[in-house]
């Protein structure tokens, strides 16, 4: 019932996080990498609201952002994960309130969001080059002539990450995220946990 | 008392009258000697009242203009007919214009959104050309907007040839600004400043579109040599482009 009174609240601000990615200002990027707006609306949600609200928002959010890029590679198992995390922690409110445990939660928070990207991408290239490496020893037969005829055009033709370019760009890329996301959450969570909670006060006291 | 003449003024007598002559021919000789270096100066200051004036360059590099104009659709007439001879995928069709209307230069997907869609009869696959060549291939479309997935990201790939030495190979984004060109050959030859064109061989992108500059060459990379291309069009800064619909 609570989550339903503050349904077009949920949805309006949680339609924001796709629409911010879209339009994410160049001046508001480290490195030509955006913040992760989804980690600076899931945190004060799934602080304010427990484990399952925030693990049904960070499915939802994940669905949403997922439509936006190409590719196989989902941003729901993270989201999913850091909404029930952050959701328990919920419980120790008082501690957490704090604007440097915020900006501490949205670094660890946004850190975990990547690697569980760089993890699915690592499991898709190694799935893809053993399965082409299996199809080719099938077709050369043993033949050695084959193996030492220089590169595949099909595995250079793999669209993926490389497991070289994960480990120098990759990780890059997760440090400027993480770094960026972690300056803005002490100022956009706060609010927003402070919006949340009144929103909530108000709904308990008329119920009540 | 009789005048005394000098007789030495006598013999100088006519060499007195014909010194204006003597000038003359003078003057000749350093008209001669300077390759007409008076002569033409002095006609270029008489005559420029009548030089060709900026209409007239004008009128002629127009007509220029119009007949590398008129030579470029001849030779892509003559270039459609002989690839349609030797079955091979050719440019044509419509170009559509498309507004960027978002821009993922950095992160972890590189693309940029359209503002035109399958409605426009833009379709999954199409080439993207901005000011300075090819940046991307649609990923994918909605009605009214499309997502191009950019030459730098890690899923692209696209088939390349360098138009110096026609060799073949794979142009894979790997997530910087700068794509990696690897080469299906041990032995390319090909070096630093050489211009990229897409490949003809290419089943997924239209033939000889520039697409980059060779920057620098890793010959010795595992299994085959490796080139970073520096892209001609620039992507995070083109707010138009260009859709070429099949």
């Amino acid at each position: 019932m609570a989550l339903l009174s503050r349904q077009p609240w949920l949805v309006a601000t949680g339609l924001l996080v796709p629409l911010l990615t879209l339009a994410s200002p160049g001046w508001l990027k480290l490195d030509a990498v955006p913040p992760a707006w989804s980690v600076l609306w899931l945190l004060p949600w799934a602080l304010s609201e427990g484990r399952l609200a925030g693990a049904a928002a960070g499915l939802g959010l994940g669905l949403l952002l997922d439509g936006l890029h190409p590719g196989s590679v989902s941003l729901v198992p993270g989201l999913l994960l850091l909404g029930w995390w952050w959701g328990r922690m919920g419980r120790q409110a008082p501690l957490i309130q704090r604007s440097f445990s915020l900006g501490l939660l949205a670094l660890v928070g946004t850190a975990l969001l990547n690697v569980s990207l760089m993890l699915q991408w690592l499991f898709l290239s190694w799935r893809g080059v053993a399965s082409l490496q299996g199809s080719v020893a099938a077709l050369a037969g043993g033949a050695e002539a084959l193996h030492q005829a220089g590169p595949q055009p099909a595995l250079l033709a793999m669209p993926l990450w490389r497991w070289e370019d994960l480990s120098l760009v990759g990780v890059q890329i997760l440090l400027a995220q993480t770094l960026l996301t972690a300056l803005l959450a002490p100022m956009l969570c706060s609010l927003q946990l402070i919006f949340w909670r009144q929103v909530g006060a108000g709904w308990r006291g008329l119920s009540a | 008392m009789a005048p005394v003449r000098l007789p030495r003024v006598g013999v100088l007598l006519p060499l007195l009258r014909v010194w204006p002559w003597l000038l003359v021919l003078l003057a000749l000789v350093a008209v001669r000697l300077s390759k007409g270096a008076l002569l033409s100066d002095a006609y270029g200051l008489v005559s420029r009242p009548f030089w060709p004036g900026s209409a007239q360059q004008e009128w002629i590099s127009a007509a220029q203009r119009l007949g590398d104009r008129a030579r470029l659709e001849q030779l892509e007439r003559e270039n459609r007919r002989l690839r349609g001879l030797l079955d091979l995928p050719t440019v044509q069709g419509r170009r559509l214009q498309a507004a960027v209307i978002s821009r993922e230069p950095g992160g972890w997907w590189q693309q940029l959104l359209l503002g035109k869609g399958s409605l426009q009869g833009v379709g999954v696959g199409n080439a993207i050309v901005a000011p300075g060549g090819l940046i991307g291939l649609v990923a994918s479309t909605t009605p009214t907007t499309s997502t191009v997935r950019l030459l730098s990201d890690p899923g692209s790939r696209v088939g390349v040839w360098v138009g110096r030495s026609r060799q073949q190979g794979l142009l894979s984004g790997i997530g910087t600004a700068r794509p990696l060109l690897r080469f299906l050959e041990k032995d390319p030859d090909a070096r630093p400043g050489d211009v990229i064109f897409t490949s003809p061989a290419s089943t997924l992108v239209p033939p000889n579109l520039p697409v980059g500059v060779i920057q620098r060459i890793h010959a010795d990379a595992d299994p085959a040599p490796e080139a970073l291309v520096q892209l001609s069009a620039p992507a995070d800064a083109v707010d138009w482009v260009q859709v070429l619909l099949p």
